[in-house]
C-alpha cells in the first residue's frame, strides 16, 4: 500500500505521508537515503529527477504530481507554474499541454540561488529585502550570468541591493511569464520560490491575474506523487 | 558509380537514372560528434563541415534550396567550395512546369538520364516502403525498425536492389502496441539517434514519421510523373497546405497526439504556434540543437507527455 510520497529533485528531497494528516520532512538532495530509512519501496510513489533511482513501487513525472497535488487544494486549476532548482515548468492543465524551460537558468530557482550567492544572502531573505527596495531597474540581459555583469554595473553606479534584488525579481517574473499562456485564468504558482513573495507579487503585476500559492508549496510535488501512487494502486 | 549528396528530398528515381548514387547526407548528421565552430542549425551545419574537411567520399552536391530551409542554402554555397553542387528549388505554388524544368536542369547537372528503367526500380522499391509504413500503423513493426528503412527513402542507401532484398527481410516484430499511445511525428526528424526507442520504451508508438513519408510517397516512372507527383511535397508549399494534408493523413492513421519535433535557429519553430492552432491533437514540442542520443530533460518531456495521454483515455 503507497504510504509516502517522494518528491527527489535537483536542490532538495521531500517525503509526505497523511497519517492522518499532513506530514514531511525535507532535506539537501545529496542526504535523500536518510529520507527513506525503515520504509518498504512498495510503500513509495516517487518523483522528481530521481524518481527512478530511488526505491519506489510507482513513479511519475513532476508535470503529473503537480496536477494531483495541486488538486488536494483547488479541484480544477488551470495553469500550474513550477520553479524547480534547475528548471521551470508551465503546465497548463485544461489543455493537457506544458513547457519546460531548461535550457537556460535565468528563470530557475538556480539564478536566484546565484545572485543570493553573489551577494552573500541566503535565498530565503531574497524576499525580505525586496521589500524594502524603493524602485526597479530595468535588466536586459536574459541570461544568468550577463544579468549579473549587468547588476554588477548598477552597482558601480550607486543603486541599493535592495532594489537591484527587487529589479533581478521582476526580469525573472518576465522570463517566467512569458510561457505562460495568454488567456490563463487561476494560475498557481508550487515550488521553493512560491515563498518568494517578491516574485509572486512581480508576476501579478505583468500578468494581471492573482496568483494562487498552496500551503507549502515546496511539498506539492511529493504530495501529488502520494496521490497519484493511491490512484494508480485502485486501476 | 559517382556519388551525389542531397540535402534533402531529391527524386533518387532521377539520380539513379543519371547513373549517380544518391547520398542522403543528413544520415550521417545524428551518430555524429562534428562540433562546427559557425553554426545555425546543426544539420545542415555538420553535413557542410564534413564536406569541407574532406571527410565524404562525393562526386557533387545538389542543395535543396527552394523548400528546405535557407540555413541549407547558405551552408550549401559554403559547402560549394569543394566540390560542383546544383541548387534545387521547389515551387511554392506546385507548379509542376516549373519543377520539370529544374529537374531537367538537375539531369543536364548529373550529365542526362542514361538509364530511364531505374526510375520504374525506384519506384517499385518505394511500393515496398509503404507498404513498410502501412505494417508499421498497424502495430505489426516497432516505431524503431520502421523508422531506420523510411527515412532510408531518400537515397535507398545508394543501392536500390540490395535494398530492396533487404525490405523483403524485415520480420514482423513481436510485441502488442495496441495499448500504447499513437504518435505522429511532425516537422524535421529528431537529431537524436534513438528517439524512437526511447519513445516506444515509454509507450509512444510513432505511427507516423512526417518527413520519410514525403520521401517514399512521391515517385514517377518519367520526367513528367516525377514532376507531376513531387509538386506536392509539402514542406515547399505554403503552410496551410501542408496541415490540410497532415490533417487528413492524422486522421487516416487515428493517432492520439503529435511530437512536433524542430530545432535551434530552426523555421520550424516559427511554425510551430500555427501547427498547435490547425492541428487540434494533445502536442509536445521538442526543440533539440546538437546530435546525440536522447538527452534526459527529453526523456522527462516523453514521459510527462506519455503520462497525460494515460490520464485523458
Amino acid at each position: 500500500m503507497i504510504r509516502y510520497g517522494v518528491d527527489v529533485g535537483s536542490t532538495t528531497a521531500k517525503i509526505v505521508s497523511l497519517t492522518p494528516e499532513l506530514r514531511y520532512r525535507i532535506r539537501e538532495t545529496r542526504e535523500w537515503e536518510t529520507l527513506l530509512e525503515g520504509i518498504p519501496s512498495h510503500e513509495i510513489a516517487s518523483t522528481g529527477y530521481f524518481r527512478h533511482k530511488i526505491p519506489h513501487r510507482v513513479a511519475a513525472t513532476e508535470i503529473t504530481t503537480a496536477i494531483y497535488g495541486v488538486r488536494e487544494y483547488i479541484s480544477d486549476p488551470e495553469v500550474i507554474v513550477d520553479i524547480g532548482g534547475q528548471d521551470t515548468k508551465v503546465i497548463d492543465v485544461q489543455r493537457n499541454n506544458f513547457i519546460v524551460n531548461d535550457k537556460c537558468s535565468a528563470g530557475t530557482g538556480a539564478f536566484l540561488e546565484f545572485i543570493a550567492h553573489h551577494f552573500g544572502l541566503r535565498v530565503t531573505d531574497l524576499s525580505e529585502i525586496h521589500e524594502k527596495a524603493t524602485r526597479t531597474i530595468k535588466i536586459n540581459h536574459t541570461c544568468s550570468v550577463f544579468a549579473l555583469s549587468e547588476v554588477v554595473s548598477h552597482l558601480v553606479d550607486g543603486c541599493r541591493v535592495e532594489d537591484l534584488i527587487a529589479s533581478i525579481h521582476q526580469a525573472f517574473a518576465e522570463r517566467i511569464a512569458q510561457m505562460i499562456p495568454d488567456d490563463a485564468g487561476e494560475i498557481v504558482l508550487i515550488g521553493g520560490t512560491a515563498q518568494n513573495r517578491g516574485i509572486i507579487r512581480a508576476l501579478e503585476e505583468i500578468l494581471g491575474e492573482r496568483i494562487y500559492t498552496p500551503p507549502n508549496p515546496q511539498i506539492i510535488n511529493a504530495l501529488g506523487a502520494l496521490r497519484y501512487g493511491e490512484e494508480r494502486e485502485e486501476w | 558509380m559517382k556519388t551525389v549528396g542531397i540535402t534533402a528530398l531529391v527524386p533518387p528515381e532521377l539520380v539513379f537514372a543519371c547513373g549517380f548514387k544518391p547520398f542522403d547526407l543528413n544520415n550521417i548528421v545524428p551518430t555524429s560528434d562534428v562540433r562546427p565552430r559557425n553554426k545555425l542549425c546543426a544539420w545542415t551545419a555538420i553535413w557542410r563541415e564534413e564536406i569541407m574537411n574532406g571527410k565524404l567520399d562525393l562526386d557533387s552536391l545538389v542543395v535543396v534550396a527552394g523548400g528546405d530551409c535557407h540555413n541549407a542554402l547558405v551552408d550549401g554555397e559554403r559547402a560549394a567550395e569543394k566540390i560542383p553542387a546544383f541548387y534545387l528549388f521547389y515551387p511554392f505554388d506546385g507548379d509542376k512546369d516549373y519543377l520539370k524544368s529544374q529537374f531537367e536542369r538537375l539531369s543536364s547537372f548529373l550529365g542526362g538520364i542514361i538509364d530511364p528503367e531505374m526510375m520504374k526500380t525506384v519506384k517499385n522499391v518505394k511500393k515496398e516502403l509503404i507498404k513498410l509504413d502501412q505494417m508499421r500503423v498497424r502495430g505489426m513493426v516497432s516505431s524503431e525498425l520502421g523508422f531506420q528503412y523510411l527515412i532510408s527513402g531518400s537515397d535507398l542507401q545508394g543501392d536500390p536492389t540490395a535494398f530492396r532484398e533487404e525490405l523483403s527481410r524485415i520480420p514482423q516484430e513481436k510485441g502488442d502496441r495496441s495499448s500504447m499511445h499513437r504518435v505522429a511525428l511532425l516537422g524535421v526528424p529528431p537529431i537524436h539517434h534513438d528517439f524512437h526507442r526511447e519513445a516506444e520504451k515509454l509507450g509512444l508508438h510513432i505511427a507516423f514519421d512526417e518527413m520519410p513519408f514525403e520521401f517514399i510517397r512521391h515517385t514517377g516512372a518519367s520526367l513528367n510523373e516525377l514532376a507531376r507527383d513531387y509538386a506536392d511535397y509539402t514542406f515547399a508549399r505554403e503552410l496551410k497546405y501542408r496541415f490540410n494534408f497532415l490533417e487528413e493523413e492524422l486522421k487516416r492513421r487515428r493517432v492520439d497526439a503529435i511530437i512536433h519535433c524542430t530545432q535551434f535557429a530552426c523555421h520550424h519553430t516559427l511554425e510551430d504556434g500555427m501547427l498547435r492552432e490547425y492541428l487540434q491533437y494533445p502536442t509536445l514540442t521538442v526543440h533539440s540543437d546538437l546530435p546525440g542520443p536522447v538527452p534526459e530533460q527529453l526523456k522527462l518531456r516523453l514521459e510527462a507527455f506519455s503520462e497525460i495521454l494515460w490520464r485523458r483515455r
